[in-house]
């Protein structure tokens, strides 16, 4: 149902220590976001690419629709930083008049949107790394040894497992709705739209209190405990996930800092 | 101006809005779009709200029995749920409620406060909406403001002895316009214009946000109040047991 947790299942990396993963693909976005390089955030989306196409296995083609989900944002909203508008034409490189008013665009603010993009397109890879290897299960194991709260991490893994649940139910009342023309037109699909919400939410409450039953039947006293797989850290992996990101530093401090200012002047 | 400056204008308008509302997740705070100063200062602002929050949740389960924590956790799955659901159009694009009134009014502001920010962590890493850098701005603007401008136009609206219809309308479509014109801000802080600086910036954005959401937040109302309805009808005794979350 949900695709990218399907191959956080079942995708090649899936035995490496979540732990170790989650510090790759955080440690990995957070010198993207300093770095603040078009050289580093390309060396970055590639090398993600690299490991989660060849290392993870997860088709190319999947990856792709991925990186496409937060074109449509990037591109409002970098379009939208790059328009300037003022009364003096010349910093423009290209611009309209309107009401007297000069809108256009700037060479200097094409430069910082094309690193906007690639950094954000950087980090969503990194993002997309830990998505697609490590299931989100284990990624409430880490969350717990972070020392987050346990009432939200129970509720967060609770949740987890509702979701599926809702979702079938939705998507089952969704197509009776559909077969039944319940989507024809706008006033009729805002009927049904309320009559499917409305029965969802009755239903998850019936099933919130069924599940209860159920756990208490069961000896439950407020607390669901599980057992977690283990995981032997490798230290073979440390070593590579350690030089990755010196690399990565190195790259950003000799080639791609300056980058930026470089063309910028 | 010329005729051929009026004709690329109005181009610009129609491509701007054919990419616009692929769906309403566009507008989550893409990950790393935020500079790290921003996304540092988002987090550290979100996390009051949020131990207050988890305080919150926490005090009413100890009050209660633990049936309380499933329900706050179908709460939670409910409002994830809602927001992978489509909204109806007038203009054919495809568009997602956002959840943040209904959730608040059933739910109240505190727990949503929680529960929003557990869905937009499984937003970012499930759907690929979102982001982990922006989640401090995006709950900030969704798990926060909108809930509660939500949850006080409903109490204020109630107060006032308004109809029930037109309180949980104001509250849902309120709640869903405020959402966006506080990312709207958090956008214009980030990347002031160079000349207008922050408030030259928010006119840009909220412009853009203008065309797109206010027919959004007009339709989640209306569905909203349809729901409302619904459940008054039908379900009044269950909407009672679950005002002991809020």
């Amino acid at each position: 149902m949900l695709d990218i947790d399907q191959y956080a299942y079942s995708n090649n990396l899936r035995s490496i220590h979540p732990v170790e993963k989650t510090i790759f693909a955080l440690l990995t976005m957070i010198i993207c976001l300093a770095a603040n390089s078009i050289i580093t955030s390309l060396a970055i989306i590639l090398l993600m690419a690299g490991v989660v196409i060849f290392g993870a296995k997860i088709p190319r083609q999947f990856f792709i629709k991925l990186i496409l989900i937060p074109i449509s944002f990037l591109l409002i909203s970098t379009i939208t930083i790059v328009i300037s508008i003022s009364k003096e034409a010349s910093s423009f490189l290209y611009y309209l008049s309107l009401w007297g008013w000069k809108i256009g665009i700037q060479m200097e603010n094409i430069i910082f949107a094309i690193n906007l993009f690639l950094k954000s397109l950087g980090t969503v890879s990194c993002l997309y790394f830990l998505a697609l290897t490590t299931p989100m299960i284990e990624i409430i194991s880490v969350l717990r040894k972070l020392k987050v709260p346990r009432i939200f991490i129970e509720l967060m893994s609770l949740i987890y497992r509702f979701i599926f649940v809702l979702l079938d139910t939705a998507n089952l009342i969704r197509t009776s709705q559909l077969s039944r023309l319940g989507y024809s037109n706008f006033k009729r699909s805002c009927q049904s739209l309320s009559k499917l919400i409305s029965n969802l939410f009755i239903r998850a409450y019936y099933r919130a209190k069924g599940l209860l039953t159920t756990l208490l039947a069961r000896g439950y006293e407020g607390e669901i405990r599980v057992l977690e797989p283990e995981y032997e850290f490798s230290k073979k992996n440390l070593a590579i996930i350690f030089l990755v990101e010196v690399s990565l530093i190195l790259i950003t401090v000799y080639i791609g800092g300056d980058q930026f200012v470089i063309i910028n002047t | 101006m010329g005729r051929k400056n009026y004709w690329l204008v109005s181009v610009g308008i129609v491509l701007v809005s054919l990419f616009l509302p692929e769906n309403a997740y566009a507008m989550h705070i893409a990950e790393g779009f935020l500079p790290a100063k921003w996304a540092g200062i988002w987090w550290v602002l979100m996390l009051p709200f949020l131990t207050l929050g988890i305080k919150h949740v926490k005090r009413v389960v100890d009050e209660h029995d633990p049936s309380i924590k499933m329900l706050l956790a179908l709460a939670g799955a409910f409002i994830f749920v809602l927001s992978s659901l489509k909204l109806p159009s007038v203009t054919g694009s495809t568009s997602h409620p956002t959840g943040i009134g209904l959730g608040a009014i059933l739910f109240g502001p505190w727990p949503m406060v929680v529960l929003g920010c557990i869905v937009l962590i499984f937003q970012a890493v499930l759907l690929a909406h979102g982001g982990l850098t922006t989640l401090g701005a995006n709950v900030f603007s969704m798990a926060i403001v909108g809930p509660f401008v939500a949850y006080g136009i409903y109490k204020l609206f109630r107060k006032l002895g308004a109809p029930l219809w037109l309180t949980v309308f104001l509250a849902a479509a309120l709640g869903n316009l405020l959402t966006y014109v506080m990312t709207a801000i958090q956008l214009s802080l980030a990347f002031p214009a160079e000349t207008g600086g922050f408030i030259a910036s928010l006119t840009k954005f909220m412009g853009v946000f203008a065309i797109t959401q206010v027919p959004l937040a007009i339709t989640e109302g209306l569905v909203t109040v349809l729901i409302f309805n619904l459940l008054r009808e039908y379900s009044k005794g269950e909407l009672k047991k679950l005002s002991i979350i809020s």
